[in-house]
């Protein structure tokens, strides 16, 4: 009952200035609004690098033979020399809840050759339906078509087709060590170039069909390097692994289930490192904001120094004046709390749903090995506006402290005697 | 940003340790495999002329013999049998006769350029410099034991080392160390040669870090084109002791009268 007549108290005397009450809870609002931005638009960023990282080419889970990294031996297929079921393999690992889809792949390191001019690459071999569903490698056609399972035919990266100076079309010579020992190499047809942003892979690799590949290279059909995996929401990706480390390897021995956060470890310290950061954020925001309120409230209760030497002439006591002013701040809090949240969510959800793209000024770019989109995205959390508002409160809060502190010292005396 | 951007820099490295390639005439490159008649000798004074000599013998002016190689590893064994040809330091051709699944592959140097006929293509391919660290054929010599082996002399400071017996056996112990600005990849070469017959018997290579990194042993002398060889060789890789690449001369004869027309481009990719 008695808290009740400090929040009327608050409201009233807040309202007997109307105008500088809304602008302050306006200041307060945009602060609201720009540290929820702010924090979403650098939570867009990370989120935007651990997808494109994950995306473009490793997927968020990849399983391997447990001896295949660093060395990538074209020996060490899953489930050994013998190879695995790489169908019920592939439904396994999909079956894992959170896992969008999986993919087979093989890997070889070979020569590229158009005539005269040769180049290293990586041979990657791939299921040309599947792949789709959890790279965007083979999305960036720019010229030709895909490779046609069954054909001989190969997908090359733009810098490495520039190079060689070919175009779809053209005959390509593809020479890689088999795993019997032999010389592996054919003539193909080079059915198309992709471009990906990202050099290495434009200029390093070579896009197969994983059965054109696992001829090349002399490997049976049932032996992969490689099953990798797109998952809904990269951050349940360690969990997953962990559960599939268990269950795939009661089928098949040897195998090792990595997620992004240890095959990109820097992609997860960065996020680690930019979620530190949105916190000083919101405090370089608010800092600010609590110098302004506090020069209002300063200037609200300066006004009245009458009335409170009034009220302690009465008889009140100087936490009750201290009281007055902080229940002023926290009623101004929930104010700009309230209006903060009409402008904030709007303006979110337009941002979320249809971010503002910046490839017209900036073009796409390679960061930290992750082809950014320049694209300015927002995330959405929970945690951020409830971070936001706690900010918001603590500010509203500290700022009407020193003002309720000066407030409850004036003399009454003095000031009921007109003194200044 | 704070990111390592070389992830697949670093990656596209370890793919190139996995290129099997056939580059280097790598045999040919290594120091004295053929030994003149003793009679012929030339006089032999510095750990220099002991060297370059060794490393002359093997090719006459020119040569001309038949090699098989046998490679075992830990994935697979198998064994290749060649033809090779040789004229002074800049020219070889090698063409594998056998196994017939790959008969006709044929590597031809010239100075330092190499290059490789594959008849299931039916193309000829150039090496590019950077896989010259590339495997030749699977075995455990690489492109660049063929290219930088006739340079031994200009490559690196040589010295004796040790000038003695050794299980009974008088020998000289060389110890090579690269001249500061030639472009080689070994850190040290150990080479011992006996002093009887002046046959190379083993030779050390060891890295940048001085860890020894593969073991080259002669044996099997023979006289063979009127000449004492070693006919067998045997690398083993230091961090693979179970794999191994044994070369086996079954023949060879010097001074053929080869000239520069034969190591052509064509003649590579002739079919014989």
């Amino acid at each position: 009952m008695r808290a009740m007549v400090w929040w009327r108290i608050g409201w009233r005397n807040l309202w007997r200035s109307r105008k500088r009450t809304a602008i302050t809870a306006g200041a307060l609002a945009l602060g609201f609004l720009s540290a929820t931005i702010m924090v979403g638009l650098s939570q867009g960023i990370v989120a935007q690098m651990i997808e494109n990282g994950t995306e473009l080419v490793t997927g968020q889970l990849q399983v391997h033979h447990v001896n295949y990294q660093p060395e990538r031996s074209l020996y060490s297929t899953i489930g050994g020399r013998d190879g695995t079921d790489v169908e019920a393999l592939i439904d396994l690992v999909a079956a894992r809840p959170g896992v969008e889809a999986a993919t087979p792949r093989v890997y070889g390191g070979g020569l590229v050759s158009s005539g005269w001019e040769t180049n290293a690459g990586i041979l990657m071999g791939v299921d040309l339906e599947r792949e789709p569903q959890v790279s965007r490698m083979l999305d960036g056609l720019t010229a030709g078509r895909l490779p046609e399972p069954g054909l001989r035919e190969v997908l090359l990266g733009s810098e490495m087709a520039r190079k060689l100076k070919v175009e779809p079309g053209a005959e390509l010579v593809l020479v890689a060590g088999a795993a019997d020992g032999s010389l592996g190499n054919d003539r193909y047809t080079l059915s198309g170039v992709f471009h990906t942003g990202m050099t290495a892979l434009d200029a390093g690799y070579a896009i197969l069909s994983i059965e054109t590949l696992q001829d090349l290279l002399v490997l049976d059909r049932n032996r992969i390097h490689e099953v990798a995996a797109s998952m809904t929401a990269p951050w349940d990706a360690p969990d997953a692994a962990a559960a599939l480390q268990m269950t795939v390897s009661r089928q098949v021995p040897d195998i090792e289930v990595e997620d992004w956060v240890s095959f990109r470890p820097d992609l997860a310290e960065y996020a680690q490192l930019a979620g530190s950061a949105n916190w000083i954020i919101v405090m370089v925001v608010f800092v600010m904001a609590i110098f302004g309120v506090a020069n209002t409230m300063l200037m609200a209760t300066f006004e009245r120094r009458h009335e409170f030497a009034l009220i302690r002439a009465l008889g009140s006591a100087r936490s009750g004046i201290i009281q007055t002013v902080l229940y002023e701040g926290i009623v101004l809090g929930v104010v700009s709390l309230i209006a903060g949240a009409v402008i904030t969510i709007p303006v979110m959800v337009w941002w979320s749903v249809s971010p503002p793209s910046l490839a017209a000024l900036v073009g796409d770019f390679t960061m930290a090995g992750s082809l950014v989109q320049a694209n300015l995205r927002v995330v959405l959390t929970w945690q951020t506006p409830v971070m936001s508002a706690i900010a918001l409160f603590l500010t509203a809060i500290l700022a009407s402290l020193y003002p309720a502190i000066r407030s409850a010292r004036v003399p009454p005396a003095d000031a009921l005697a007109g003194a200044e | 940003m704070l990111l390592n951007s070389s992830l697949y820099l670093t990656e596209d490295r370890r793919f190139m340790k996995l290129l099997r390639w056939p580059v280097g005439i790598v045999f040919l490159a290594i120091p004295g495999l053929v030994q003149p008649a003793a009679s012929q000798a030339p006089s032999l004074e510095t750990a220099e002329d002991i060297i370059d000599y060794v490393d002359h013998i093997l090719r006459g002016n020119s040569s001309k013999g038949t090699i098989t190689m046998d490679i075992v590893t830990e994935n697979w064994s198998r064994s290749l049998t060649m033809e090779v040809w040789s004229l002074g330091k800049e020219y070889s051709l090698v063409r594998v006769t056998a196994p017939k699944s790959e008969a006709g592959t044929a590597t031809l140097k010239v100075g330092q350029q190499v290059w490789n006929y594959l008849p299931r293509a039916d193309r000829t391919i150039k090496i590019p410099p950077s896989l010259m660290m590339g495997s030749w054929m699977g075995s455990h010599f690489t492109n660049d034991d063929l290219v930088k082996e006739s340079q031994l002399i200009e490559d690196y400071h040589i010295e004796i080392s040790f000038d003695g017996e050794r299980d009974g056996e008088p020998v000289w112990e060389f110890t090579l160390t690269p001249r500061p600005e030639a472009p080689v990849v070994w850190g040290q070469i150990v080479e011992q040669v006996r002093r009887r017959d002046v046959m190379p018997t083993w030779a050390k290579y060891y890295d940048e870090d001085g860890v020894l990194s593969r073991t080259l042993i002669f044996s099997e002398f023979k006289t063979m084109g009127g000449r004492l060889v070693p006919s067998v060789m045997t690398i083993t890789p230091e961090d693979k002791p179970t794999e191994s690449t044994m070369i086996i001369y079954s023949d060879i004869v010097f001074d053929v009268g080869l000239d520069e027309d034969f190591f052509s481009l064509r003649n590579l990719k002739q079919q014989r």
